[in-house]
């Protein structure tokens, strides 16, 4: 009888042993298909973040401007340029943007900070920085009138002098902070309006007006309705200098931003640093931006533009990003090693289990003439039919989790969530679909089997009949 | 009201004296002086200017009118381009002040300002504000003689003495023979690197005395860089009262 075929019958001549071993390797690749995927699908989440909050899949830029970011270094756009761009197939729009550097000053004060120039209405398909005016606020005053409300829980006019001087872009997290239950909110909310509720304004396209970032515009002492004075270096060495109204306050989840930032319309910040049609960058909305989609559209772009317009990627733009992520890659791989580990402990010991259980069985066969070597075949294959099954189980066993995780990941609620969002994160969990990485567990886990198969091997070709007879 | 205030100072001192002087019994030091004599001899001026920056890329210009009396006092004001007319700088002693009427703002330049470029020229805020005198903090010393845009110049070493608030371990200066006239200065720093070159050209009679009326200045170590300004109008010893050189004119002068 063929060697294949007498491991098959092996196989279920005791199927509750092979069910056995069969799950460890199946919970073996399960796990390490699922723990990657979480990892793999965070990295992606906070590129998407980071990228998408700021700088986007591409950018059109002056090719000296990433590493010498002056406003000399700037670029004339034309309709016909803006045109040329937004033809592109997978190009939605383009977001005209003006950074540079200014110093603010406020009676006696001043400060370094970054202006943005922006158009706000198409930053809300990217920045999304209307999103993050600040709506509630909550100063001295607030608190000593929450403690002294006595429609509010007790618990909340106990904390709420923790807060003092804290800012809020939404009501969740306010409620959380000021430990009400999401499901009082309709009771509380409007109360807690009444008295943190923060009139914020709107900047426009052709009015001088500011947005401030919530920490600047604390050390500056400034409030909405106040006048920003601007001085700076403009295009050509120009004096650049102006007066602004502060329209809103925005709190940005980065603290080195949210101190330094000013957002005015970008024909403003034009004008400001004499930049005539000038911008220092367009970021480029896609209509599709994966991988593949990005590399492609980049390639068309820079084909349309000339000297001295570069093109740039998510990934150039984003190297500091990259290079943490994959720094924390490692110390993921680490993790994976351990849990490597521990699966292959669990691999292993079914097998020894199985081997010893075998022992008698194998002293008889060769008793009775079979070849150590076919013995060996035969338990080879066998070994190779439970990986097999195994690992299979467990990819099909994995990918419904997977799937399902990848359309809804797991939210932090609470500390965690904290957590994520001082990082400027969206606090969740994702998980990345099928992709190259389900292959690399399948190989390790099979590999991981195939280590075991050393040890009944290794007790096959050892073994003295007399005493496997006695066992 | 730095690089404007230097401009005078040099094209005053690139004044020829009529004074019949027999060149040949002057020692360096004594060239110089006659040289710097003229402008504290001078009382003051009225001038109208225009500043080209020149760099790799791009270049623009920059026209102001300036009042300057003595070595103490100076206002500027900024005529051209649009944007930035209107702007005013005033030098009273070591001080400088800059108003903006777009922020409706006075400034005092801070320390920290002095060593960049006023109005984006290769001209620092140190240059206009310094108070050395090339004839008392240096040692001066012939070098010889050299053809200067076809004039006969003395070429004169100064070296800094050690002790001398100047910014230059030594300078090379060629001046002319005959008319007295700062031709071409080259400006060393302490360890002998040449920092940059100042070329006096175009000479012309203005206001009745013979001056360069451009003044070229090169940075050495910045390729494609150089600051040309031209003397457009000039006139002297116009007698400015001290008041006129006050905060309160800034802001109206015109």
């Amino acid at each position: 009888m063929k060697n294949y075929l007498l491991a098959w019958r092996n196989l279920w001549r005791n199927r509750r042993r092979t069910m056995i071993t069969a799950a460890s390797v199946l919970f073996a690749v399960f796990f390490a298909l699922l723990m990657r995927s979480m990892q793999l699908g965070s990295y992606d989440h906070m590129f998407k973040n980071a990228i998408e909050s700021y700088t986007g899949y591409i950018q059109i830029q002056h090719e000296d401007w990433w590493d010498d970011r002056t406003v000399d270094n700037s670029f004339t756009v034309t309709d016909s340029l803006r045109r040329k761009l937004e033809s592109d197939k997978n190009v939605i729009t383009t977001i005209p943007r003006f950074e540079s550097f200014a110093l603010a000053s406020v009676e006696t004060k001043t400060k370094g900070v970054m202006v943005m120039g922006i158009d706000p209405d198409k930053e809300n398909l990217l920045s999304k920085v209307r999103d993050k005016k600040v709506k509630y606020r909550i100063t001295g005053d607030v608190v000593q009138e929450i403690e002294n409300d006595d429609r509010l829980p007790e618990k909340t006019r106990e904390v709420v002098s923790l807060f003092e001087d804290h800012s809020y872009t939404n009501a969740g997290r306010l409620l959380m902070d000021l430990k009400i239950n999401m499901d009082k909110k309709e009771t509380y909310l409007p109360i807690l309006e009444s008295h943190a509720f923060f009139k914020n304004g709107d900047i426009q396209m052709g009015e001088p007006g500011v947005w401030l970032g919530d920490n600047l515009s604390r050390y500056l002492e400034m409030e909405i309705g106040d006048t920003l004075v601007l001085i700076s270096q403009g295009y050509h060495a120009t004096t650049a200098a102006g007066k602004y109204e502060i329209k809103g306050i925005v709190k940005q989840p980065v603290p080195d931003v949210d101190s330094r930032v000013v957002y005015m319309p970008v024909d403003m910040a034009r004008q400001f640093y004499n930049a005539g049609q000038n911008l220092t960058s367009i970021a480029v909305h896609l209509e599709k931006n994966d991988e593949k989609e990005v590399t492609n559209t980049r390639a068309r772009l820079a084909e349309k533009l000339e000297q001295p317009l570069v093109v740039k990627d998510w990934r150039e733009m984003n190297e500091l990003l990259i290079q943490q992520m994959e720094a924390d890659n490692k110390s993921g791989m680490i993790m994976i090693a351990i849990l490597y580990l521990v699966i292959a402990f669990g691999v292993f010991g079914t097998i020894l289990m199985m081997t010893a259980e075998r022992r008698r069985e194998m002293g008889v066969l060769v008793a009775i003439g079979m070849q150590k070597r076919k013995l060996a075949a035969v338990v080879s294959y066998e070994m190779a039919y439970i990986g097999i099954m195994g690992i299979l189980a467990g990819v099909a066993l994995a990918i419904p989790f997977i799937l399902y995780g990848q359309h809804n990941p797991i939210v932090f609620k609470g500390e965690m969530a904290l957590m994520f969002e001082d990082y400027g994160f969206e606090p969740l969990l994702a998980f990345k679909s099928i992709d190259r990485y389900f292959l690399w567990q399948m190989v390790v886990v099979g590999l991981i089997v195939l280590a075991s198969l050393t040890y009944p091997l290794s007790r096959i070709f050892r073994l003295k009949v007399v005493n496997a007879l006695k066992a | 009201m730095k690089p404007a205030h230097t401009f005078i100072l040099t094209a005053l001192m690139t004044f020829g004296i009529l004074v019949n002087l027999n060149a040949q019994e002057l020692t360096a030091k004594e060239v110089i002086r006659e040289a710097d004599d003229q402008i504290n001899g001078e009382e003051s001026s009225i001038s109208e200017m225009s500043m080209t920056i020149v760099r790799p890329t791009w270049e623009r210009t920059v026209e102001f009118k300036n009042w300057v009396k003595g070595s103490d006092y100076a206002l500027t004001l900024i005529t051209a381009p649009a944007s930035e007319k209107g702007q005013t700088y005033l030098k009273r002693g070591n001080e400088m002040w800059n108003w903006n009427p777009s922020i409706s703002r006075l400034i005092k330049l801070p320390p920290s300002m002095m060593s960049q470029g006023w109005m984006g020229s290769d001209y620092t805020n140190d240059d206009i504000l310094k108070e050395s005198s090339v004839v008392e903090d240096y040692t001066h010393r012939f070098l010889g003689e050299e053809v200067i845009e076809g004039r006969m110049c003395y070429k004169i070493k100064m070296e800094a003495k050690e002790n001398a608030a100047v910014i230059w371990g030594h300078q090379v200066r060629w001046i002319d023979k005959t008319d007295f006239l700062f031709m071409k200065a080259e400006l060393y720093d302490e360890d002998g690197y040449l920092v940059r070159t100042e070329l006096g050209k175009e000479i012309r009679r203005m206001d009745g005395r013979l001056i360069p009326s451009v003044l070229e200045l090169i940075p050495e170590e910045e390729d494609g860089h150089k600051t040309i300004v031209t003397i457009e109008k000039i006139e002297f010893n116009v007698p400015i009262n001290d008041r006129f050189f006050s905060q309160q004119n800034m802001k109206k002068v015109r």
